[in-house]
């Protein structure tokens, strides 16, 4: 068979009478031929069993009563990334978006440049008869200027718009490989268009990239001309203002083509993207730190951006789930959050219910704002530890809390990092707090910053200057 | 109805089937001797008025044949298709048998143990994804769902997987409708604003029945709103997930193990139903860092019968969400009605918190749940004996799980959200929908524009509405 045309169209008005042989479309309509020529290259490929139609919204909607191939129907204008989503999703089907000019020049404008851009190897079949045809004749992006239509009766000016020569548009881009516009007005020029089709589907079988045929047709009803005067009108009219022929062919220049992946399904190159391991991680923790509550510590990391809250919070919460407590961090997510500042709130806990901390029973300050907002919160009671080499005075605080002020950004600075301040607060922090022992921090630090060795010595020095630091300062406590 | 006609030369002539000539005349233009012309007679079948052949001048060049536009109007003569032939041959008559499917199930892959990973919400949802076979990510970045889709783009080409940005939300879900039909697991991450635009995809993905994952990590609104949390979609995804008769199991997960876990689950049910699910997130629960389990498995995807595939066995399948014919439709909705009653029936899900004993029922879902959660240990201790009910299904709402609770000593209901009645809403219409008029009275904690419900106020709240009485 030399086509690939459904024997019977089952779906065309479940092929009642003649509907099961003939298509939808009226006297002289271009549609049934570029169909025909798809349905002609398909069967002479020898790709019918790999072969998938996107219809699109307007006349040719229907095109799946007819192709006897894997068939898809796309919402309005949408039928490049439909027919993208399939392609990639099957790299070995032959995959054909056919489009009117509403659907692909008008509310498809974004889909159909992006996806050309993309460049991989699908085919495009655009179809211009400078009008909608199933709406019932209104303006289309490719209404010829003058041209009367029923939303521009007086005829189209260009303030309504200019015509829009999509072939050369797409022909402009770098994605495509190759564009080619093409007639239907006569035995000569459908010969270049039914060969214009095969090669764009030969260029996608070769995977050489993005192709796209442009087929100016006839639309006669809409141009209330009979069948023979609407190729007249085409030829006339349209051809001056849609010249056809090859507007872009970098077939034979394409060295590298596209490559369109296809998974494995194996979990062990997933893990390692995901970063998962079977690492046992060594506990040193007697239990929960029940001297700070006896079921749910909640700690609360207050600076501005480039502090490293974040990072010493997550340190804490990687420290405590190392332990085998239930633990959350989550970055202050709210109104407060503008202006550069940086919140975490962490929870160390038998069971983390809301995961907010409004009243820390620990408060870290990186700096006097942060201090002067959240100290009032701070739990009776509660320990509040700040960076006294950037907080010089210390407002009056909840009864019971202990404030213990060290100079995290100093001692920073003394070892020629000052990034490391948040380090050095989490030695603070271990020596301050007790909440977990000195090797369960030193584990998270293995584990939650980079592996590049000297890092992670130069961070082991900064969490044991923070100890030292505290001790110095507070040898009581 | 047609005549034999035998060719002078070895070249087919054209054979006419005057039913489905439409009288266009592109084949008289085309004819180089001038032997095809109009009959004159309006053919009763069609109302048209179809060509005729003189074969003493054709010279069997086979111009005419492409120039016919129809498939079957004018074809070779050498050619007969089997309905041209006489009824009793044509059951003798060598036809093509369009292929079959066959079964294709997915498989279960088993993952050695590993320790537990210290991730975000969005990331676990992502993970999620990655194990229940998706390999395919389509999306267009928006706060606050972007870290998703930005460990997707860091993680699937690595693992031969695929990771478009599309060029906008609305492309986005129709990459899905495309990946979908053709049988893959795909997804996307959005929040509010990406998702009323990935709305109209979404009607045709239910018309197609197309399955596929949509992530939605809520935000303020409306409109431009804020990035900050909000349940301000409950509506739209419960009452108004686009044109038409449309429903999608929606999920609510609580914290990043629910986030993985239950965005494996999705994608299991969007196969299983065939259509698409939705995960309601909340932007809070988005960013929140915990432990994550692993699963015990992970899924390799099949190919379900009915994809379009690109292969021979899939090749008669059709995914489209047209049914011109009203019959055809009704008959269609009759049918998703009856998917989405055994939706309502098999998929309702929720969590109890306490509700053993308890007098005050808190309901919420989402990071709101986990505030309500701590509430009720305050309030507990406080000698208030509160409890959760916490919707794991929005759509359907598990009011199975709901309607026993009403048998207990319930003082009263308070609903807790982030958003103006939303959930406050899917409560009431089960409940009516259940035939529920005797309720105890529902108080409700709302706040908005991205602020949380925090526990303390929740406990005020609770307590006020307690001493009032």
């Amino acid at each position: 068979m030399n086509h690939v045309f459904y024997e019977t169209f089952t779906r065309h008005n479940h092929a009642e009478g003649i509907k099961a042989h003939s298509t939808h479309y009226c006297p002289g309509c271009g549609h049934g031929l570029i169909h025909k020529f798809l349905s002609q290259s398909i069967a002479e490929l020898g790709i019918q069993d790999r072969s998938v139609a996107i219809s699109p919204v307007g006349c040719s909607v229907f095109m799946y009563y007819y192709m006897n191939v894997g068939n898809l129907q796309a919402a309005h204008g949408r039928a490049p990334v439909v027919a993208l989503g399939q392609k990639v999703a099957r790299p070995d089907s032959i995959v054909v978006s056919y489009q009117g000019d509403g659907d692909l020049a008008s509310i498809g404008l974004a889909e159909i440049i992006s996806v050309a851009q993309m460049g991989l190897p699908i085919t495009v079949i655009f179809v211009n008869n400078s009008t909608y045809g199933m709406t019932g004749g209104q303006m289309a992006p490719t209404t010829l200027i003058g041209q009367k239509t029923a939303t521009c009766p007086d005829g189209r000016t260009p303030s309504m718009g200019q015509p829009m020569k999509v072939a050369e548009i797409i022909a402009g881009l770098d994605g495509p490989v190759y564009v080619e516009r093409v007639a239907l007005f006569d035995a000569k020029n459908r010969m270049r268009a039914k060969k214009a089709i095969k090669k764009a589907l030969e260029v996608q079988m070769a995977g050489l990239g993005f192709t796209f045929i442009e087929v100016v047709s006839e639309c006669p009803v809409q141009l209330k001309l009979d069948p023979v005067k609407a190729s007249e009108w085409v030829q006339e009219k349209m051809l001056p203002v849609y010249p056809l022929g090859v507007k872009k062919d970098t077939t034979a220049e394409i060295t590298e083509p596209p490559v369109i992946n296809r998974p494995p399904y194996e979990y062990q190159s997933l893990f390692r993207e995901i970063g998962t391991s079977d690492h046992q991680v060594p506990r040193f923790a007697a239990g929960f730190p029940s001297h700070l509550d006896s079921e749910d510590v909640g700690i609360k990391f207050a600076g501005s951006g480039g502090d490293g809250a974040q990072t010493a919070a997550l340190l804490l919460t990687r420290a405590a789930l190392q332990e085998g407590f239930d633990s959350t961090h989550i970055p202050s997510y709210g109104p407060e959050s503008r202006g550069g500042t940086s919140y975490a709130d962490v929870h160390v806990a038998k069971e983390v219910l809301s995961p907010a901390v409004p009243n820390p029973h620990i408060l870290v300050a990186f700096n006097a704002p942060s201090l002067v907002k959240f100290a009032p919160s701070v739990l009776p009671g509660g320990i509040i530890l700040y960076d006294s080499a950037v907080i010089f005075e210390v407002p009056p605080v909840p009864e019971g809390v202990k404030v213990y002020g060290i100079p995290f950004a100093e001692i920073a600075q003394n070892m020629g990092k000052r990034i490391l301040k948040n380090v050095v607060c989490l030695g603070a922090f271990c020596a301050a707090t007790r909440i977990f022992p000195e090797d369960t921090f030193l584990e998270s630090l293995r584990h939650g910053l980079k592996k590049d060795p000297k890092i992670q010595e130069i961070n082991r020095q900064a969490f044991f200057e923070g100890i030292k630091a505290f001790h110095a300062a507070y040898p009581q406590a | 109805m047609t005549t034999e006609v035998k060719s002078k030369s070895n070249r087919p002539k054209p054979f006419l089937l005057p039913q489905y000539c439409k009288g266009c005349g592109r084949c008289i233009v085309s004819c180089p001797k001038k032997c095809i012309h109009f009959t004159g007679e309006v053919n009763p079948e069609t109302g048209c008025v179809p060509v005729a052949v003189d074969y003493e001048a054709c010279i069997a060049c086979g111009t005419c044949f492409n120039a016919c536009p129809e498939p079957y109007a004018l074809h070779p003569d050498d050619i007969r298709y089997f309905w041209e032939l006489p009824q009793e041959e044509q059951a003798q008559a060598p036809r093509e048998v369009l292929p079959v499917a066959s079964p294709h199930p997915d498989q279960r892959l088993p993952l050695p143990p590993t320790q537990p990973l210290m991730i975000k919400g969005t990331y676990a949802s992502a993970i999620g994804a990655l194990l229940a076979g998706c390999r395919h990510f389509f999306g267009y970045p928006i706060t606050p769902s972007t870290e998703g889709a930005e460990l997707m783009a860091k993680i699937l080409p690595h693992i031969e997987g695929v990771f478009i940005q599309a060029v906008s939300e609305v492309a986005a879900v129709n990459y899905m409708y495309g990946c979908g039909g053709a049988g893959q697991p795909c997804m996307t991450f959005t929040s509010s604003p990406g998702f009323s635009l990935m709305l109209e995809g979404v009607s045709y993905m239910i018309g197609a029945q197309v399955p596929g994952v949509i992530v939605n990590i809520m935000r303020g609104g409306p409109g431009l709103g804020n990035i900050a949390p909000e349940q301000s979609d409950i509506k739209l995804v419960c009452r108004g997930l686009g044109h038409g008769n449309t429903h999608a199991l929606a999920l609510a997960p609580a914290d990043p193990q629910e986030m993985l876990d239950l965005t494996m689950e999705a994608f299991r049910l969007a196969f299983k139903y065939r259509q698409p699910v939705i995960i309601l997130g909340d932007g809070y629960l988005g960013q929140v860092t915990s432990q994550v389990r692993l699963p015990e498995y992970m899924i390799q995807p099949g190919v379900p019968e009915w994809a379009v595939a690109g292969d021979r066995e899939h090749r008669a399948n059709l995914i489209t969400s047209i049914a011109l014919d009203d019959r055809d439709l009704e008959a269609f909705n009759m049918q998703l009605n009856a998917t989405y009653a055994q939706m309502a029936e098999e998929e309702q899900r929720a969590d109890l918190f306490m509700t053993d004993d308890c007098e005050v029922l808190l309901v919420a879902a989402n990071t709101p749940s986990r505030m309500a959660k701590g509430a009720i240990r305050t309030l507990r201790a406080q000698g208030i004996k509160a409890g959760l009910f916490r919707p794991i299904t929005l759509w359907p709402f598990p009011i199975k799980y709901f309607l026993p609770l009403l048998e207990r000593n319930l003082r009263r209901i308070v609903v807790v959200e982030a958003s103006h009645g939303q959930l406050e809403d899917e409560l009431r219409l089960a409940l009516s929908h259940a035939g529920v008029t005797e309720l105890p009275p529902i108080g409700r904690v709302q706040r908005l524009g991205g602020i949380l419900p925090q526990s303390q106020e929740i406990v005020e709240a609770v307590t006020a509405m307690e001493v009032q009485g």
